[in-house]
């Protein structure tokens, strides 16, 4: 395993906590070429063998290519399956507890929808009924996790407190109220009639009613973050709204050159996606420790989980089916939006730039692009991306103290790719 | 509007999308017109208010370092308000030119146009909000932040009641007695302002006091606005066309209170006569001849007494009169 792996590592399986890079993110110069993996963190030397994945890292100019350093040769891509058995081997050989992020996070989060109820206080019955239709319990709560859990960390590391201060719950409430408001108005935008397993509020109420309840969600979160009574809080998530948006207009837009398309998805993918969670960790980290340096390892670390967290949504888009996801696959072509996954296979498949500018509206188009994706490496590409992404979140969060909410949340960034739905 | 506003690329590619509107049939192509011409000079008539009573209300006494920002007797911060004031109305006249889909006949035109027209909708909206939530949040007054994120969602409701009205085919008035419809008007079409008021007088650090003389006068001003507006059906010169009126009006809700509602009902049906078709002109003199029509008067006069109240305690200078004469132009009959 040592040599074949052509490591400069120890002998042994990394554990779970090995994952991380402090000292693992080094330019792999100093290894043998051709043996490198994928970056330290989540790339895993096992016994099945050498895993090294190809390297869109030449190509990318327009993306920001972090960790890079390595020389890239052709794979096999079996990296989840590796990776799975690879995890569950850590645990034992981990000195560390292995804990579930959401068994951490369960205390804080208990009452979350139960609280975030309360602040859609409105007198309609029908209003009501819309605005805490998505407040079910039974999304991923998965933004309110991160949330939560670096707030602990980010107290652990300031001073040794575990508690979550009533402000910071606060915020993971706002980010989870700003983030439903938003998938409203998009359900509208999108003309979609399922999410999550069940009905959009537009399919049911109409789209004049649903647009109005997302009005009304973003309202409250407002208020809620209004009572907070800090103007950097409300600041830096008040400019999630705005990226919110700015990024939809993204969307709207296309661009002619392969370049700039892929700066673009970034970009929009950022805004869309990635500031919701950066920002609620940067202000939970602001609340919770008076360090700038520590707001921007938050800040990274939500930034790079976000970012991954999107490119594996696309990537679902193809690979899932539509009962699994809770909502229809390949969703994205049919409105017109290409991905991640598309825009790679469109290096091996210059066909598809022209359904790429007319966003796959002729008949045909959806399937043809689905095809091409599915026979490119297109899939692969991405997935290997949003690895990269959550290497350098890992990097990142590494920085603090350690902590059990620490772990989990590089616990979180396997969690985010390994991902089915 | 603010310019930068106005100038920035979110704005010009929406304005460049909504004309494939034009030919189609999509509220949001009405809108767009009206802020290009408005006819009744409502235009950013919040704004100015705002900024009205800013000037009216002077100096913040409390802080004197507090003065350097000021411009032409108005501080920066509440200019900026005004702006957010407009930019939240606009956004939700905006949104309330949103189509339900599973409504629409072959009348209305290809599906395709209407959801893109949705969809222009539903950005450009948001795109006012969220500038709208950064204005705000530049402020840096968390209690201004409460205040109109709170008038938000008053205006919310407001609208949500406004549609559920317009909804209904069969019953084409509600139930409601006049402090019902005035709740739900207050919602719609005063808090925004009222609220917007106090927030101006909190920026300059003025009294609990005068922070709600401002309220109320933004919200009996309003109140007068919107009576003044339902009446002008039953109070100009009887014309050769009758203008389609809401049911939901202040006159007719008035009528109905005093009338009963089933002999309202009464009334409604015989104006409906043979093919459900709607003979306004025969409902407009129905309504006339009962007790709603003056009635509505004395209400629209009873606030805009409230609000000159209001500004009473407010010192005399141009700003002032400048707001007394809003309230006369909007209780001002023929």
């Amino acid at each position: 395993m040592n040599g074949a792996a052509g490591g400069a590592e120890r002998p042994r399986l990394p554990p779970a906590r090995g994952r991380r890079s402090s000292g693992r993110s080094q330019p792999t110069s100093s290894l043998p070429p051709g043996s490198a993996g994928p970056p330290g963190g989540s790339g895993v030397r096992g016994p099945a063998g050498r895993l090294r994945a190809r390297g869109p890292c030449r190509r990318q100019e327009g993306s920001q290519c972090k960790v890079c350093h390595f020389t890239q040769r052709s794979s096999t891509f079996s990296f989840p399956k590796i990776c799975n058995i690879f995890w569950r081997c850590s645990k034992t050989a981990s000195d560390e507890k292995y804990q579930d992020p959401f068994q951490l996070g369960r205390k804080d989060l208990k009452n979350l929808y139960e609280d975030i109820k309360k602040e859609l206080l409105v007198s309609t019955v029908e209003l009501k009924e819309m605005c805490d239709y998505y407040f079910d319990g039974k999304g991923k709560a998965f933004r309110p996790m991160i949330v939560v859990l670096m707030a602990r960390a980010c107290n652990i590391h300031h001073n040794n407190s575990r508690e979550v201060q009533a402000s910071q719950r606060s915020v993971a409430i706002i980010a989870e109220m700003i983030h439903t408001a938003s998938l409203v108005h998009d359900d509208v935008i999108d003309d979609a009639n399922s999410r999550r397993g069940k009905m959009t509020v537009n399919q049911i109420w109409g789209e004049r009613k649903a647009v109005l309840a997302g009005d009304f969600i973003l309202s409250a979160a407002s208020l809620a973050l209004a009572r907070i009574g800090n103007t950097t809080i409300i600041s830096v998530l008040t400019q999630v709204i705005e990226d919110l948006v700015r990024g939809e207009f993204l969307q709207l837009g296309s661009k002619e050159n392969e370049n700039e398309r892929f700066a673009h998805y970034l970009e929009k993918t950022f805004k869309k996606t990635a500031s919701l969670i950066a920002n609620s960790c940067k202000a939970v980290s602001i609340l919770g420790c008076p360090d700038p340096k520590v707001h921007e390892i938050a800040y990274q670390y939500g930034k790079n989980v976000g970012i991954a967290f999107q490119l594996i949504d696309d990537v679902l888009d193809f690979t899932s089916c539509a009962d699994h996801l809770g909502k229809p696959a390949a969703a994205d072509l049919k409105l017109g939006l290409a991905t991640g996954p598309v825009l790679f296979a469109c290096r091996q498949f210059p066909e598809m730039n022209a359904m790429i500018m007319r966003r796959f509206s002729k008949p045909g188009d959806v399937e043809r692009a689905r095809k091409y994706v599915l026979q490119s490496d297109g899939v692969q590409q991405t997935t290997y991306l949003a690895q990269r992404y959550c290497h350098e979140a890992t990097r990142e969060i590494s920085k603090l103290r350690p902590s059990p909410e620490r772990e989990a949340l590089i616990q979180l960034t396997e969690m985010v790719l390994m991902r089915d739905k | 509007m603010s310019l930068r506003c106005l100038l920035s690329d979110e704005l010009s590619n929406i304005a460049m999308q909504v004309r494939k509107l034009v030919g189609t049939k999509h509220p949001l192509l009405d809108t767009a017109r009206g802020f290009v011409y408005d006819s009744r000079n409502n235009l950013q008539m919040r704004g100015l208010v705002v900024l009205l009573i800013s000037k009216a209300a002077g100096p913040s006494t409390a802080e004197l370092s507090f003065q350097h920002n000021m411009v032409s007797g108005i501080y920066s911060s509440q200019r900026s308000l005004a702006e957010i004031t407009e930019l939240i109305h606009t956004a939700f006249l905006v949104h309330r030119g949103i189509v339900n889909i599973g409504e629409l006949k072959s009348c209305d035109g290809p599906l395709k146009d209407m959801q893109f027209g949705n969809k222009m909708a539903v950005l450009s909206g948001d795109f006012l909000l969220a500038n709208a939530c950064t204005s705000l949040a530049q402020l840096q007054n968390t209690k201004v932040v409460e205040l109109i994120s709170s008038a938000i969602g008053d205006l919310v409701q407001g609208i949500y009641y406004e549609n559920s009205k317009s909804s209904e085919e069969n019953c084409l008035t509600d139930d409601i007695g006049i402090s019902t419809w005035k709740e739900q008007v207050f919602l719609s079409h005063s808090a925004l302002l009222a609220k917007s008021c106090q927030a101006a007088m909190e920026l300059a650090k003025h009294s609990a006091e005068i922070q709600d003389m401002a309220f109320q006068y933004g919200k009996h001003m309003s109140m007068s606005h919107k009576l003044h507006s339902d009446l002008q059906p039953f109070v100009k010169e009887s014309s050769s066309d009758t203008v389609a009126f809401s049911l939901n009006s202040a006159p007719a809700v008035l009528h109905q209170e005093f009338l009963g509602r089933e002999a309202w009902i009464k009334q409604i049906k015989e104006a409906q006569g043979k093919g459900n078709i709607m003979d306004y002109k025969k409902l407009q003199e129905a309504i006339k001849a009962g007790k709603g029509v003056t009635s509505a008067i004395d209400l629209c006069r009873c606030h805009g007494s409230r609000a000159l109240a209001a500004l009473e305690r407010f010192p005399p200078s141009e700003a002032r009169a400048a707001l007394a004469n809003i309230v006369y132009a909007v209780t001002r009959f023929p």
